[in-house]
């Protein structure tokens, strides 16, 4: 044993001693002198690496090595103090003892959960193979109403109530009118989606509301059928309400589809059993659907008989709703801080930090 | 609409549960929204069949019976009742249920014996006088299956949603025919009274448009009394109130066959005669209602010839009412065209169950037909005497004609995604009344009058898929992948943007498309800035909602002004929405501009042990910003200028390559409070169309020195005509070394001199080449300054 030999377990003494006392120094007077007694030239660490001639050969450089890098590290802390002293973080102990104190907080936001959701059922399209579809939402009354099959001052039209900005222009009623828009501009085979904004000239009330969000499919091919439809319309449901959930089509009417049916799957607070949610029934609507009416063909530029295929369309807010128990449409444009954040920074009655 | 399943069951057999019917018509395409049960209320009581009856061991009057009403086990039963017998179909009172007077029933002895229930007599459900003894039921069905509406008088109505193409099913005849093609059951049509055309009447119509078809009856003798009572119940079941004989039997006319009759007093009439014209100008009328009615050239009248007697295909006129004297009658069943009846409706604004459906296409082919139903009743009532004879002027005859649809069999099914054969396909459409014929590779349908709907081929597909059933169709189909998704680089960056602005702490908002005229005023956006000229809705809900935003401020200020102010203590929200500029396009429609708004107001941070709070200002605001540009772009030259003309002190332009990309600033205070907020509020918006859509990302990857960098502190002194951009652009274009320029400290002091500012600079050098020596950066200093001095007179701050 040379007693005054120097080893690497005594080096992370020094190293130990000379962190502590660089985060406690209170000021650069205090933190020179500690810089002067480990690095200056009488410094523990300057003579540490003058004796190192006194170990044996080998042990040499690895100690050598050992001494620079502490050297280094304390450089580095000594300037990391300085700017904290600079910063008037001088008197404040760097680690107070207590990790229950809270963190450093910020304001935390997150997305709206209608977009949440539009978000969600968006990717499960991309997978099915639908690509995005745009179309504006002050709208001609054209691709509103006619070139989807709506007679003139037909009571089809009533079932909309439509807010008109003059006789020809109007705010799209449905996202059905990016259907003509985009066949227009394309040629089958085509495959896409549109969400949107869509209005409707109706009083408010805990399911209606004036604005609210759409989303339209569309898949047109040379033999697309009813078949393919129910197909789409039940992968698409299994994807975002689970694979338990049941589907079924019931014949209905919209002008722009022929056959047209509407889409129930099973009630989500029921399983199917009948509660006061679905009226009973177990079953509760999602969706129009339907293939695609000739004339809308022909109103596009095909041919009708060249092509086959079919359409959907489906309330965004509605299945927000129906996803999350959402009893009121309101609430989703109401902008509520304390109701939206639920959805990202956890549920009301949890007491926040 | 509602109707009454017992009305129904006059035309069509029905077996099934309400419950059941009502599933099943939903299934084909009848989307049954309610089923209510009118009259007494049997819940609990239910269909049972009488296994066993033995005399009481302890009372002779009484017998012990078990019931199989549909449970595990069957019941115990004590009857007193003399006809109870083996083999019986019984009511069955379970436990719990309550009974006529609120009798209600519970587990009981009687004389040691157990009863778990009561076989009910007529008295006991209060459905009649009779409590002699049991009922003995005359149907079958499943044991223990209620016999909610199945007894006495009691009714269930079906409230069902008609598609505007269905005129055909606005009266329960239609809705039984379309039962019975459910069912494929027998349909049975109502009794008539066979008339004769001739009677020797005038019935002039102006214009075939508005009114293609005006058939009318006579009736003489009439005795105006109260209708029978099976009337009364049902219309009464479906709302309606009774009136009196002749008036009850239009209406019942009416929701039986869909047609709607009109009874004038023919006595009252001016004229014997019917001139349907359109009304002019200065004529009135005062309908049914008691309303006086000022008339004009929209609206479509029946008049005698002389004078108004009604407004066609709506309301009746009071003049020729029936009333208790009434003794002759003309009974009118026309047809009136859609647009004309709506454009009456819409005029004086009234909406009747006869516009209803004129609007919708009454069936033209029904008329007489509903007349010789009307007689059939009145005569059947002793309502009076209808003349065998009736009148009719058709404008058109084709309009009678069937029509021929051909349906191709492999267009069905391709459509359908089946295989059926021509002859399924005309079993499918023969069910529905519409009479086809295989013809090769076709089918050949004749559409009779009461289904226009029907106009061509695919709407055979339609029905041929109703009734073959949508459950049916593609179970095993597998889907094909012929086309691939290609994702919109825009969408995804708008949505990237979105979660980047989320994680910062922003709470995603949507507000409303519509704005508020008042927005205009209180923001002060003159007429000739493309915000203060909105496009107005011509029917909007309220004024305040009446024209489609031009921004996205005051929605943004008002979900601030809505929050209590206590809750404002940290606001940060977003919204990227459209707003929509009268920058018309060809077709008229506005432009719309896809905007991102942030709004700030309150404190930077929650208020924290270890952090000091402030409030947020306009440089935090700037450094969100410059956060965000780095995102959707990599232009370096981003300038923030101000925005002089309006407002100087608070309000910024952003500029890249000199044009505005986006703007930021402070609500002027004085905007801040029409919206009831007076804390600051900074907002920034950014006009995302101009940005690449694909969001910045760097074509190559950049080369990282590996040689340590060398930081140095350097503080000048300028005037205040030279900006922070002026000088950071001198110091970037002294050296090729230069990595940052952190300015870190600002002062201007009035001990500076008059308009003096100091700067204080952390800069950074590094070399890709070697670790750059003192010297080296030494001399890079003294370029900086040297270069400051001389391009904008900044020199070191010496002091
Ligand atoms: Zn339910």
């Amino acid at each position: 044993m040379q007693s005054e030999g120097i080893d690497s377990s005594k080096l992370e003494e020094i190293e130990k001693t000379a962190t502590s006392k660089i985060n406690t120094a209170p000021d650069n007077e205090s933190l020179e002198e500690v810089r002067i007694g480990f690095l200056g030239r009488k410094g523990i660490l300057t003579l540490a690496l003058r004796s190192i001639g006194k170990l044996p050969p080998a042990q040499r450089p690895a100690i050598g090595n050992q001494i620079n890098a502490i050297k280094q590290r304390i450089n580095t802390l000594i300037e990391f103090r300085k700017n904290e002293i600079a910063d008037g973080g001088g008197d404040e102990e760097p680690y107070p003892g207590d990790p229950s104190l809270p963190g450093r907080s910020c304001w935390e936001g997150g997305p709206h959960v209608l977009h949440k959701v539009l978000r969600e059922i968006k990717a499960i399209f991309y997978g099915m193979g639908y690509s995005l579809a745009e179309g504006p939402e002050v709208e001609l009354d054209y691709y509103n109403f006619e070139a989807l099959n709506f007679p003139p001052e037909h009571p089809s039209r009533d079932t909309q109530d439509t807010f008109y900005v003059n006789r020809d222009i109007l705010l799209r009623t449905q996202t059905s009118p990016v259907q003509v828009r985009y066949m227009e501009k394309h040629k089958p085979p085509l495959r896409i989606i549109s969400p949107g904004r869509v209005y409707r000239n109706e009083t408010p009330d805990p399911s209606h509301a004036a604005e609210f969000l759409q989303m339209e499919g569309l898949y047109v091919d040379k033999n697309v059928s009813l078949a393919d439809l129910r197909n789409d319309v039940t992968y698409f449901v299994h994807a975002l309400f689970g694979s338990n959930a049941r589907v079924r089509f019931r014949p209905h009417f919209f002008p722009f589809t022929e056959p047209s049916a509407e889409v129930d799957m099973t009630c989500f607070a029921c399983k199917g059993e009948g509660c006061p949610i679905c009226q009973k029934t177990g079953w509760i609507e999602i969706m129009g659907a339907g293939m695609v009416h000739p004339n809308v063909f022909k109103y596009a530029g095909y041919a009708p008989d060249s092509v086959t295929g079919f359409a959907f369309g489906m309330g965004i807010d509605r299945i927000a709703m129906l996803k999350y128990g959402i009893d009121d449409i309101r609430r989703l444009l109401n902008n509520d801080i304390r109701f939206l954040s639920q959805f990202w920074n956890g549920p009301v009655s949890e007491v926040q930090d | 609409m509602k109707v009454s399943l017992n009305w129904l069951k006059r035309y069509v057999d029905i077996e099934e549960s309400a419950a059941v019917l009502a599933h099943d018509l939903t299934m084909f395409g009848l989307n049954v929204e309610s089923v209510e049960t009118k009259g007494p209320d049997f819940s609990g009581v239910v269909w049972g069949k009488v296994l066993t009856c033995n005399r009481h061991p302890a009372a002779d009057r009484l017998s012990v019976c078990t019931v199989d009403a549909g449970r595990d086990k069957p019941l115990h039963i004590v009857c007193g009742a003399p006809n109870v017998r083996a083999g019986l179909s019984v009511a069955v009172a379970e436990i719990g249920a309550v009974l006529a007077g609120g009798f209600k029933i519970k587990k009981a002895k009687l004389r040691g014996e157990v009863s778990e229930g009561m076989i009910c007599s007529e008295t006991e459900l209060g459905i009649g006088d009779d409590a002699s003894g049991i009922i003995e039921l005359d149907f079958t069905l499943t044991p223990g299956e209620s016999l909610d509406g199945r007894l006495g008088h009691s009714d269930i109505l079906l409230d069902i949603e008609i598609t505007p193409n269905r005129p055909d099913l606005l009266c329960h005849f239609g809705i039984a025919r379309e039962i019975a093609a459910l069912y494929n059951r027998e349909l049975r049509f109502p009794e008539l009274l066979k008339l004769e055309r001739g009677e020797d009447f005038s019935i002039r119509i102006e214009n075939g448009n508005d009114c293609p078809r005006y058939s009318a009856a006579f009736i003489d003798q009439v005795e105006i009394k109260p209708s029978p009572e099976w009337m009364q119940e049902l219309l009464l079941a479906v709302g309606l109130k009774p009136i009196s004989n002749i008036v009850d039997i239009t209406n019942f006319v009416l929701m039986e066959t869909g047609q709607p009759l009109h009874a004038f007093d023919r006595d009252r009439l001016s004229q014997d005669s019917i001139l349907v014209r359109r009304a002019r100008p200065d004529e009135k009328i005062v309908t049914l209602d008691g309303t006086e009615r000022q008339l004009n050239d929209n609206v479509l009248l029946i008049t005698d010839g002389e004078r108004p007697q009604g407004v066609a295909g709506v309301m009746g006129g009071q003049e020729s009412e029936i009333n208790p004297g009434t003794k002759r009658i003309l009974l009118e069943s026309a047809t009136f065209g859609p647009r004309a009846i709506r454009r009456s409706r819409q005029c004086l604004k009234m909406d009747t169950e006869a516009s209803y459906r004129f609007e919708r296409e009454a069936d033209i082919g029904v008329t007489v037909e509903a007349l010789e139903r009307a007689c059939w009743l009145i005569k059947e009532t002793g309502a009076g005497q209808p003349s065998l004879h009736y009148a009719d002027n058709l404008m058109d005859n084709s309009a009678l004609e069937t029509r021929r649809i051909e349906l191709r069999v492999a267009q069905a099914n391709r459509i359908m995604g089946t295989q059926l054969a021509a002859d399924d396909l005309v079993e499918l459409l023969d069910r529905l009344g519409l009479e086809s014929r295989e013809a090769g590779e076709t089918v050949v349908t004749a559409v009779p009058t009461f289904r226009r709907d029907l106009k061509e081929e695919i709407d055979l597909i339609e029905e041929t898929s109703r009734v073959y059933g949508y459950e049916n169709i593609g179970r095993e189909e597998e889907r094909k992948n012929s086309l691939f998704a290609s994702i919109s680089v825009a969408d995804r960056r708008n949505e990237d943007i979105c979660f980047y602005l989320a994680s910062r702490g922003y709470t995603e908002v949507i507000t409303s498309s519509f704005m508020d005229p008042q927005d205009i005023t209180r923001f002060e956006w003159s007429r000739r800035d493309p915000r203060g000229n909105p496009v107005k809705l011509e029917n909007p809900l309220t004024i305040s909602q009446s024209v489609m935003r031009t921004s996205l401020l005051p929605g943004m200020l008002k979900v601030i002004g809505r929050h209590p102010v206590p809750d404002r203590e940290g606001m940060r929200i977003f919204e990227m929405a459209k707003v929509f500029l009268r920058i018309d396009d060809s077709q008229g429609l506005p432009e719309e501009q896809l905007h991102l708004c942030g709004i700030f107001t309150g404190k930077t941070a929650p208020l924290n042990w270890a952090q000091k709070q402030r409030s947020f200002d306009f440089f935090d605001m700037k450094g969100e910003m410059e956060a965000l540009f780095r995102k959707l772009n990599n232009y370096s030259d981003i300038e923030f200028v101000r925005q002089k003309e309006r407002e100087p002190d608070h309000i910024c332009s952003i500029l890249i390559n000199n044009e505005k990309f986006a703007e930021c600033g402070m609500i002027p205070s004085r905007i801040a409070g029409r919206y009831e907020i007076d804390l600051p509020v900074f907002y920034y918006i950014i006009f995302m169309d101009l940005f690449p859509v694909q969001g910045f990302s760097p074509t190559r990857f950049s080369y990282i020195s590996p040689y340590p960098g060398v930081k140095r502190d350097l503080c000048v002194i300028s005037s205040d005509r030279i900006t922070f951009s002026d000088i950071r652009t001198v110091i970037k274009k002294s050296s090729k070394h230069l990595e940052f320029i952190r300015l870190f400290d600002y002062y201007r002091g009035d001990h500076l001199g008059e308009g003096k500012r100091s700067y204080t600079f952390r800069l950074g050098f590094r070399s890709p080449e070697n670790t750059l020596d003192d010297k080296v950066v030494d001399g890079i200093i003294d370029r900086i300054l040297d270069n400051l001095q001389k391009k904008l007179q900044v020199s070191l701050r010496t002091e």
